[in-house]
């Protein structure tokens, strides 16, 4: 059980971490950036660790489409680069005295080594504080690895390019830094350039602490846990932090929300709806209790449409994210004091509390015997302590698309049935022939269809690498990047309307039929995509299903509610018309983007840079968005059009 | 760690090794697999020319040709290569170096010549393909019956009604009805014992020669009782229980271990089962009887790939015209696309996210089984009813 344990960081490691800390912020001016990492190895020597420096380049945005598909791979090293620019991440480890050196547990603080602030250097006593203690402990049987990153690239840069040394073992940055060593690294001691490893890690914490305060009367505690494309680290280790932090150190902790849904009208009279229809169902059955307040209920639907945004973005949303690409489990604990100011005069609660709080997590995972037990990796969290788990939310994901095969199946159907009727027709004008109609590859007419649908979808995977050669042109503004995007799919998409030719030939030409086969591609195609990307990123197959979904259905064309022209006719004419509106991915980034941030500030780059970013963080929502979302939105605009 | 054929690998062996400079490590090999394949399209085609030839005959001897005229007949030997040069899964296999290329290529080789009457080609094509894989070896009954019938034909029954028919009115009405030549005439009274008879020399002698050449081969690792040990004994006992497309592996890895002997039996006699039902009901069409045993093998087999649903896949467009009528072809379509582009998703999320377990890659593999179930029920559901037409369409002519 975690917690049961009682906390041995004393006061004198508090102390400890608190002179370390003092020390630090000393080093305010500094020349080569070497200060800080030379004074934790002396300070870890001295505490009888082993201490390597881990020399790293930054990585440059690549346009990696199918990045997160592969493993991660072991990073190319520009060739244009300086000896000054090199991150140095300091690592420090701990064997333990009763492990086999086979598991380990990471703790990272990141800090700026241009610039360290007050924060970044409490963080960095609190880890110290706990090295102290963990280095005399004799219940330890996991390594401990201490990653002091230098976040002057990024702090993602930093773990990011550790893990990777840490685990193809390869000294790519090494070898181009011996060059430099001869300049100005040439004070660094040999034996800190050899790379350390502990094992397999077990699990890793980021701790953070910030100047922002809290508008509560508790310091608080931020869990950050999306990694790449969704990925969540093991629920039990939130529940952990969650229950130590809440029931052992008295802090409030809280996960990302959407501030803005808080003062939603629609929110709240939903919520009031429900709080009433519990309260009514609980005094028919005290067994049925599933009412809950309010502002619970609010405060819950914030969190969670935060947590399906941060999943369907695919963008981690901390160094921790970097860890998910090694199945790592790997949470950023991010903490911030009552008021901004307290940092200063509180350092000494905050080192003894976070400290705890870090010792408790540490020594619950350093008592597993294996990974963590329970495979929760599927979840969305609605508050720290609650999730939705993926048997819940699966239901409504499949409700949404269970429509689909269906609608395919019928339609298809349909085309294929009205077709003996013309064939007849087309055999009682011959009155030599009594036969049986004669197989006209009836059944295979879809073919034609399909080779529309997959023409589409090539143009699909045109579009997606397009950017790759959009983003060479030098000196350009996002907004021509996007106009140039826009402008080259639009060119390639008639050159390959053209160059397939008509979809169907002439001979088996039925123009009530075709759309309706067509659409039923199209349906079918979709629903292979959507399921496909529920599996890879479930957030954002849900969040396009809802796109959709709709958009596919609906979809009949234009001419025919023309001729119809009755209410229902019209009202589904404009109802496609909207939708196909909305379906744009352009369009849907600037609604919810103005929904979320206002309309004031918004330009035409902005979808660029989006996009820049998502392929920049190998994001499967990229692909998702070019692959499957725009050939079901183009395919959907040419069955509106569809002349009969 | 190689388990097939050591004449394969002393062909092939040598081309791992040679790199050529800023160029990926296998291209060579790869290139091998593209020109097999390209061989075996040719062949395909080939098969699908003599294939439709048969058949204009045939239908021109039950006097339907007038009758079907009208309806487009499509050039089902092209169509079949190109499904074969242009299915994604025989481009994976090149890109992957898969040896399942040349095996499809030995297989089609074997077909082609009994289909064209070149017994010696059909017998060396069998024997290798045999020695390549193992699975092929059921191919010799569709081959014995392709040599000894022509390539497919209507049930033969319907030509025998054909010519009591017309013997019957010759002798009746005594009009001056065309005969054809005799030899230009299928009937089941031709089964042409010599050219089996040869097959069979042929092959015994291919096999003499393929076992001294491995005997010459592996005579310092063991000879060939250990060859076979490691080849035709891997393939049969399931030794390796690395995650493939097909439904073993997982069984195997969770039965028991006093039952693995029993299940062994029971999965490998799967096969052996439906050989004779199947043979004897589509006696008369032996080409698709090929095609109906390797989707079946394809499915059953120990360690399958995604270049045996390419050659089976290959060899059903040959009958494009028979199949014409098939139904579930959309949706079996379907299931192709979203299980092959699934099945890679679900080992991703298994092996390098560690966010699903074997279950999640499995599920798809049994798919998978299931819609090559599908298809072979369908497009022998299919051929049956292209039969039954034909025999509808005589009578009512007879009439």
């Amino acid at each position: 059980m975690p917690g049961s344990a009682r906390p041995m960081l004393s006061n004198d490691d508090v102390s400890e971490g608190e002179r370390f800390m003092n020390q630090i912020l000393r080093f305010d001016t500094m020349s080569t950036g070497m200060e800080i990492p030379e004074m934790i190895t002396a300070h870890i020597m001295d505490l009888g660790g082993e201490v390597n420096h881990h020399k790293f380049l930054p990585q440059f945005n690549r346009f990696h489409p199918l990045h997160f598909f592969l493993g991660p791979d072991a990073g190319t090293v520009p060739e244009n680069y300086s000896c000054s620019s090199y991150g140095i991440n300091t690592v420090g480890i701990i064997r333990a005295p009763r492990g086999d050196g086979k598991e380990a547990i990471v703790l990272v603080t990141p800090y700026n080594s241009l610039k360290i602030t007050r924060a970044e250097a409490l963080s960095m006593g609190i880890a110290y504080a706990l090295f102290s203690l963990l280095a005399r402990v004799t219940w330890l049987s996991k390594d401990i690895v201490w990653l002091a990153g230098d976040s002057r690239h990024g702090e993602y840069t930093a773990v990011a390019s550790w893990l990777r040394d840490y685990h193809t073992a390869s000294f790519g940055d090494l070898k181009h830094s011996e060059i430099c060593a001869a300049s100005n690294l040439s004070e660094m001691k040999t034996m800190h350039n050899s790379f350390r490893h502990a094992g397999t890690m077990a699990a890793a914490l980021v701790i953070k602490v910030t100047n922002r305060s809290t508008e509560f009367e508790k310091d608080a505690l931020t869990i950050y846990a999306e990694a790449s494309n969704g990925q969540m680290p093991n629920l039990d280790l939130i529940n952990i932090v969650n229950y130590l932090a809440v029931h052992g150190q008295g802090y409030r902790v809280k996960v990302q929300k959407i501030w803005s849904l808080l003062n939603v009208w629609w929110l709240k009279s939903l919520g009031q709806l429900i709080e009433m229809l519990g309260k009514l169902a609980g005094s028919l059955n005290p067994q049925w209790n599933f009412g809950i307040p309010v502002s619970e209920y609010v405060e819950c639907t914030a969190t969670l449409a935060s947590s399906l945004y941060n999943q369907a973005l695919g963008v981690p949303t901390g160094p921790h994210g970097a860890f998910r690409d090694y199945q790592v489990d790997a949470i950023t604990m991010e903490i911030s004091p009552k008021f901004s100011s307290s940092l200063n005069n509180r350092q000494y609660e905050i080192l003894l509390h976070v400290g705890r709080l870090v010792e408790g997590v540490v020594r619950s995972v350093n008592n597993l015997l294996e990974k963590f037990h329970q495979s929760f990796f599927l979840y969305l969290l609605t508050s720290p302590s609650r999730f939705v788990s993926v048997g819940v939310y699966m239901i409504a994901f499949a409700l949404l698309v269970a429509p689909l095969p269906l609608v395919a199946a019928s339609l298809f159907s349909d085309a294929t049935k009205s077709n003996p009727d013309a064939e007849k027709d087309k055999y009682a004008s011959k009155p030599a022939s009594t036969l049986q109609p004669a197989p006209t590859f009836t059944s295979w007419k879809w073919l034609y269809a399909a080779k529309q649908v997959l023409v589409v979808h090539l143009w699909s995977a045109i579009v997606t690498l397009l950017p790759y050669f959009v983003d060479q042109i030098p000196d350009s503004s996002p907004t021509t990047k996007l106009s140039i995007w826009i402008v080259l799919s639009i060119i390639t998409l008639l050159f390959l309307d053209s160059f397939s030719g008509s979809s169907f030939p002439s001979t088996i030409r039925s123009r009530d039929t075709e759309w309706i086969l067509l659409k039923s591609v199209t349906v079918a195609a979709t629903f292979i995509g959507l399921c496909l990307m529920s599996v890879i990123n479930f957030a954002t197959a849900e969040i396009g299903a809802l796109l959709l979904v709709p958009m596919c259905l609906t979809a009949v064309p234009l001419r025919l509610d023309n001729k119809v022209n009755t209410l229902r006719a019209l009202i589904r004419g404009a109802c496609n018309v909207i939708f196909i509106f909305v379906g744009f991915p352009v369009t849907v980034f600037f609604v919810l983007k103005g929904a979320l941030e206002g309309f004031d500030n918004m330009r035409f780059g902005d979808f660029w840079n989006w996009a820049e970013s998502l392929w920049a963080w190998n994001s499967a929502t990229y692909i998702y968005m070019c692959m499957v979302h725009l050939p079901c939105w183009v395919l959907c605009i040419q069955t509106l059009l569809h002349r009969f | 760690m190689y388990h097939g054929s050591p004449l394969l690998l002393s062909v092939l062996g040598p081309l791992t090794a040679i790199k050529i400079e800023g160029q990926p490590n296998h291209l060579l090999c790869s290139l091998v697999s593209v020109i097999a394949d390209f061989i075996c399209a040719l062949l395909i085609r080939a098969t699908g020319r003599i294939l439709q030839t048969a058949r204009g005959l045939n239908l021109k001897f039950l006097g339907l040709d007038t009758m079907l005229e009208d309806i487009e007949i499509m050039p089902s030997g092209d169509i079949a290569a190109l499904v074969y040069l242009w299915n994604p899964f025989t481009i994976f296999t090149c890109v992957g170096f898969n040896t399942s290329p040349v095996e499809n290529l030995f297989v089609v080789l074997s077909l082609y010549g009994a289909s064209a009457g070149i017994v010696p080609l059909a017998a060396f094509g069998w024997v290798i393909a045999s020695h390549l894989s193992l699975y092929p070896v059921v191919l010799v009954i569709p081959v014995i019956l392709l040599l000894g019938y022509c390539p497919d034909t209507p049930p033969r029954k319907l030509f025998l009604q054909r010519d009591l028919q017309k013997t019957g009115a010759e002798g009746s009405t005594k009009n001056h009805v065309q005969h054809r030549p005799l030899t230009n005439k299928p009937t089941e009274a031709t089964f042409f014992w010599w050219r089996v008879i040869l097959f069979f020399m042929w092959a015994s002698i291919w096999i003499a020669y393929v076992l001294i050449l491995c005997a010459i081969s592996v005579k310092e690792y063991g000879g060939l009782p250990e060859m076979f040990k490691r080849t035709y004994g891997f393939i049969l006992t399931v030794k390796d229980l690395s995650p493939n497309i097909g439904v073993l592996w997982y069984f195997f890895a969770e039965v028991f271990d006093f039952f693995r002997n029993f299940f062994l039996i029971v999965f490998h006699v799967n096969i052996l089962f439906m050989i004779l039902p199947l043979a004897i009901r589509l006696n008369h069409r032996p080409c698709f009887l090929a095609f109906v045993y390797l989707a079946i093998s394809s499915m059953l087999k120990s360690y399958p790939s995604v270049g045996d649903s390419a050659l089976y896949l290959g060899l059903m467009a040959l009958f494009v015209n028979e199949l014409a009528e098939m139904q579930f072809s959309f949706f079996l379509f379907c299931g192709y696309v979203g299980v092959s582009l699934l099945s890679p998703v679900m080992h991703n999320l298994w092996i390098w996210r560690g966010t699903g377990n074997a279950n999640f890659y499995y599920a798809t593999a049994m798919v998978y089984a299931c819609f090559q179930i599908i298809l072979v029920v369908e497009s022998v559901n299919a051929m049956l009813n292209h039969d039954r037409k034909i025999r509808k369409l005589c009578t009512t002519t007879e009439g």
